[in-house]
């Protein structure tokens, strides 16, 4: 029997699979053929400070081996979020981990403030910050080292739960961004978030996403999440959880041997809701043919040429 | 709903391009609230289309689903290669469905190309509590049409080019029968030049009017907030949420006239 346990900061789950944000709603408007109790955590979609209704349509895009979404953060805000779903947890064993959002400094920390301030079984936040960062110009939050550490640290002291910064990989060196929120006080870091992607009509000439360029995600993503990982593996000591493109149980160890301790599922939700818990039976029979006792000492362990 | 691995019992061309598939769904139907509820078949299983295809139901039996479609790109022509004994996945039933026209109000059901999947469904579902129904199916030309015009029975035919059935799209025929109807209802589903015209008729006349959206879709469940569209109504605030667009695979695809907006 494998031992699936893995440890993230303080927080100890039973599995490694998570589900990730943005795929999975707030975890309580589930399909009703879904057993959630066997995931190993829901990310729920980003929330901001106020409501957002989102981007006009068309939203998605199907493209080779993945697609391209530009949703626009649509969501309820943090104060209906509070009010609605957050008593909803209360009926579920499966940890929650809110994804929060903002444009400025002080938004993500309201928010976090917010969460903080009324009781709740939400199991530590995951923070998205590949948002324009209006003070500074509209550049990405998550582009810069130093603004990552500054908003990392700042939400460090707004928080003793576990807090996991959510990197971008549209950046010239990711590395030195998970450094960067290492140093702030993240207790792990998520990677990949969806790669800058664009879609064209040939016949129509026209744009496929509304707002031209759009978020690429599925197994087109999976080696460039997976180089994302290893990348940080070697710079942070910090957990970190594997994210793109992961569609079977073998996605799964691969992105642990690159370094992972855990992972999360997205796109692949789409075309099975139940995806999640078929990657972990997936995860189980390879386990239990490779003869593989403690899931967690996988990570890291890829075997290098050299 | 669920997720079933569905076997294909019968696949046939009804007109050109259009084909009509019926697939074993014991469990499907069991779960299936009406008509205008749709499906979403995963063609693929490799990632090289990652997304499933949403389809109208047009048909049930106590055991069976079927579908009509158009081919219109590569998947929906690797549907219609299928053949028999060839399994699907299909994820469903989903969406909402059409609502009853009350005692004394007389369905009109208006369906343009491929369309016409769930106003047949939805024909066969009134028809069989006997409820007096007229239909109107708009296509291009003859070659796109499998029924037969047969207006003494409530079965209209338009053709663009006046081959078969009344010359023109659907909306003459429509302002033609409508006059003979006390209590119109109207049903609509097609492109969406069509529905815009049936909606502006509805709104126009004051005839309660159900539209069945079509929405390029992800997941089919409410989950990935893709296939979204506007509703009618004053400027939305931007901090508001889901006020100003609606998410047709979860809100729809069955929508009041007045509901929505086409832009």
């Amino acid at each position: 029997m494998t031992d699936f346990h893995i440890k993230i900061g303080s927080v100890e789950f039973m599995n490694p699979v998570f589900v990730a944000s943005g795929t999975f709603g707030y975890g309580v408007e589930i399909p009703d053929l879904l057993d959630i109790s066997k995931i190993g955590a829901i990310v729920t979609k980003s929330i901001s400070l106020m409501p957002r209704e989102g981007n006009p349509p068309p939203r998605i895009v199907e493209t080779s081996s993945g697609m391209i979404n530009s949703i626009g953060l649509a969501n309820i805000g943090v104060e209906k979020y509070i009010e609605e779903m957050l008593p909803q947890y209360a009926q579920i064993s499966t940890p929650i981990i809110a994804n929060i959002v903002g444009w400025t400094f002080d938004e993500y920390l309201e928010v976090l403030r917010k969460l903080e301030a009324v009781s709740s079984n939400i199991i530590g936040y995951e923070i998205n910050i590949s948002c324009p960062n209006v003070k500074k110009g509209g550049m990405e939050f998550g582009t810069d080292p130093e603004t990552v550490e500054k908003l990392t640290s700042l939400l460090r002291k707004a928080t003793n739960r576990l807090l996991i910064m959510k990197l971008s990989p549209n950046v010239a060196d990711i590395a030195s961004i998970a450094l960067s929120a290492e140093r702030g006080g993240a207790d792990a870091v998520s990677a990949i978030n969806t790669v800058v992607g664009m879609s064209i009509d040939p016949y129509s000439h026209q744009s496929n996403i509304f707002t031209t360029f759009g978020g690429l995600s599925g197994p087109a993503i999976k080696p460039i999440g997976l180089a994302a990982v290893q990348k940080v593996y070697r710079k942070v000591s910090i957990p970190i959880v594997g994210i793109g493109g992961i569609s079977s149980g073998n996605d799964v160890v691969e992105y642990m041997l690159a370094g992972a301790s855990a992972v999360q599922v997205g796109t692949a939700t789409f075309r099975h809701p139940d995806a999640a818990n078929q990657i972990f039976d997936q995860l189980k029979t390879y386990c239990q043919t490779q003869n593989i006792q403690q899931i967690s000492d996988l990570t890291g362990k890829v075997k290098l040429h050299s | 709903m669920i997720d079933q691995v569905c076997k294909v019992l019968s696949i046939n061309p009804l007109a050109k391009d259009i084909w009509e598939m019926t697939f074993s769904a014991d469990q499907l139907v069991k779960i299936y609230k009406g008509a205008g509820q749709f499906i979403e078949i995963l063609g693929d299983k490799t990632w090289d289309h990652p997304l499933r295809r949403p389809m109208s139901i047009s048909g049930i039996t106590d055991s069976t689903m079927s579908i009509i479609f158009k081919v219109m790109g590569q998947m929906t022509s690797r549907f219609s290669s299928l053949k028999v004994n060839d399994e699907i996945n299909v994820l469903g039933p989903l969406g909402n469905t059409f609502s009853h026209p009350s005692e004394n109000e007389t369905a009109i059901l208006i369906g343009g190309g491929v369309g016409l999947a769930p106003i047949m469904n939805f024909l066969n579902e009134l028809k069989s509590i006997n409820n007096h129904v007229l239909t109107i199916i708009g296509a291009r030309t003859k070659d796109e049409h499998h029924l037969d015009h047969d207006p003494c029975n409530g079965m209209y035919l338009t053709t663009d080019d006046g081959s078969i059935g009344d010359h023109g799209t659907v909306m003459p025929t429509l302002d033609r029968i409508i006059n003979t109807v006390k209590y119109p209802k109207l049903y609509a589903c097609g492109p969406e030049p069509m529905l815009k015209a049936v909606q502006q008729f509805g709104l126009t006349h004051d005839i309660p009017t159900e539209l069945s959206v079509e929405s390029y879709m992800g997941c089919g469940v409410g989950l990935c907030q893709g296939c979204v569209l506007k509703r009618e109504g004053p400027d939305f605030a931007e901090d508001s949420y889901q006020k100003k667009y609606t998410v047709v695979c979860k809100d729809g695809p069955v929508y009041n006239a007045k509901e929505i907006h086409f832009d």
